[in-house]
């Protein structure tokens, strides 16, 4: 392991602890969810890069129908394992916070049902992964299956709120573009959001090498 | 020899019907399953009646597994006769591609017309806007049919085929699947929304277009 990766993860883990500390010691009960909140600042950083995870996997299939490297298919590849992690997290602690507040672990809320075809698709795409011997053709393939079922995505983020009744609190950045939060929370939130990415680009980083130095 | 794009989907959608005329007993097997699938169904279900919304979801789930069993052989039919390398010498990808999707489509529309009517009358189920409903049917069974094609060549090659379409099947379908569920429940209670039709044509169009884009990267592979 290279200096600067080892600085980076001694990084992340200061970042995480001073976080732990924030989320469990400063942030003040939230009005209507109480110390229920505290999941929240687990919940949308894991969320944010179960989808950030499958836009890297889908630019880098894209990389590499236009230029075949095997360095693209890694990357495309470890991405879609890592969001799987990502979003299998995303989907237990929402059906967590949902069982608490809403008294039930899963009721096809339209945020439940979105982050669940992610799920699915990073399911698919990691079983066409598992079953195609040859390399290249795999690396192909795969990367051929990613942009197919990206296409899916819009046109879901519109379609499915019009069929599930929703009982998600609203995003960070509702309707009105204006961010309503108690400013020491917005700031622990950004910073476990920074925290997350961090932890998943150099995870990401560090199997892409290994996998990479495994074939060469 | 040069021949135009039309003459050459023509050309591929002839050899695959010629084809499927003279192995009848693959599609033999693609209807039974339809049909035990549909019996299953309906033998379960004991002779209840279900809600629209209900009924509709359950001709969906019918109509997309039973025919997915048939909308796969697409590509392995040429790999398991060794054909697939002379259909890739004579035949352009997008002739391929398109040939093949719209005898596909053809073939699901009239597996279609045989398990609805069937449905109908087991479930006992009214439908109050027939047009509404067959053009549901004809624009889901194309998107089945395009997608099918396109991840069947991608699953030529897989160790495991069994089952593995419904598996990257699904979420690509269910742009089309949910307004389709939507829009069949409509034409049973009565109270159809037509929005959904041109949503799930907008998803049809992107999908061939998307379809047509990505078989390139595949037929022509270096």
């Amino acid at each position: 392991m290279k200096s600067y990766e080892k600085g980076l993860w001694l990084f992340i883990l200061l970042l995480t602890g001073s976080l732990m500390y924030a989320v469990f010691f400063l942030v003040p009960p939230a009005e209507g969810l109480g110390n229920l909140v505290r999941i929240a600042f687990f919940h949308i950083p894991v969320a944010w890069v179960s989808v950030l995870a499958f836009l890297v996997s889908a630019w880098y299939a894209l990389r590499y129908l236009r230029r075949p490297q095997s360095r693209f298919d890694a990357i495309s590849a470890e991405s879609a394992k890592l969001g799987l992690i990502f979003v299998v997290l995303a989907t237990v602690s929402g059906a967590m916070f949902s069982k608490l507040t809403w008294g039930a672990y899963w009721n096809w809320d339209p945020r439940q049902t979105t982050i669940f075809v992610l799920l699915l698709i990073y399911a698919a795409y990691l079983t066409l992964r598992s079953v195609i011997p040859d390399g290249q053709r795999r690396a192909r393939v795969s990367a051929i299956y990613a942009l197919f079922s990206f296409l899916t995505v819009p046109f879901l983020v519109f379609l499915i709120p019009r069929f599930y009744f929703s009982l998600h609190p609203s995003p960070l950045l509702n309707a009105s573009c204006t961010i309503d939060m108690d400013p020491l929370m917005l700031r622990v939130l950004l910073a476990s959001l920074v925290d997350v990415t961090c932890f998943y680009l150099t995870l990401l980083y560090h199997r892409v090498k290994e996998v990479h130095h495994h074939e060469t | 020899m040069h021949v135009s794009l039309y003459r050459a989907i023509e050309a591929v959608f002839c050899k695959e019907m010629r084809i499927s005329l003279r192995s009848r007993s693959s599609w033999l097997v693609v209807l039974m399953f339809a049909l035990t699938t549909l019996s299953c169904v309906s033998l379960l279900m004991q002779g209840d009646v279900l809600s629209p919304r209900l009924a509709a979801a359950m001709i969906w789930v019918i109509l997309f597994f039973s025919l997915l069993s048939g909308a796969g052989r697409g590509f392995a039919d040429e790999e398991q006769m060794g054909t697939m390398t002379a259909l890739s010498v004579y035949g352009t990808s997008q002739a391929v591609l398109f040939g093949k999707s719209l005898f596909m489509a053809l073939l699901l529309m009239a597996l279609a017309m045989v398990v609805l009517p069937i449905y109908l009358v087991l479930m006992d189920v009214a439908v109050f806007s027939l047009p509404v409903l067959l053009l549901t049917l004809l624009m889901g069974t194309y998107g089945m049919a395009m997608a099918g094609t396109l991840l069947s060549a991608l699953m030529a090659g897989a160790r495991v085929q069994n089952g593995l379409l419904p598996v990257l099947m699904l979420p690509v379908l269910l742009p089309v699947l949910l307004p389709a569920i939507l829009l069949t429940a409509g034409c049973f209670s009565g109270e159809t929304h037509g929005s959904y039709l041109v949503g799930i044509a907008l998803y049809d169009a992107i999908m061939t277009a998307a379809a047509s884009l990505l078989f390139d990267f595949l037929w022509y592979e270096d």
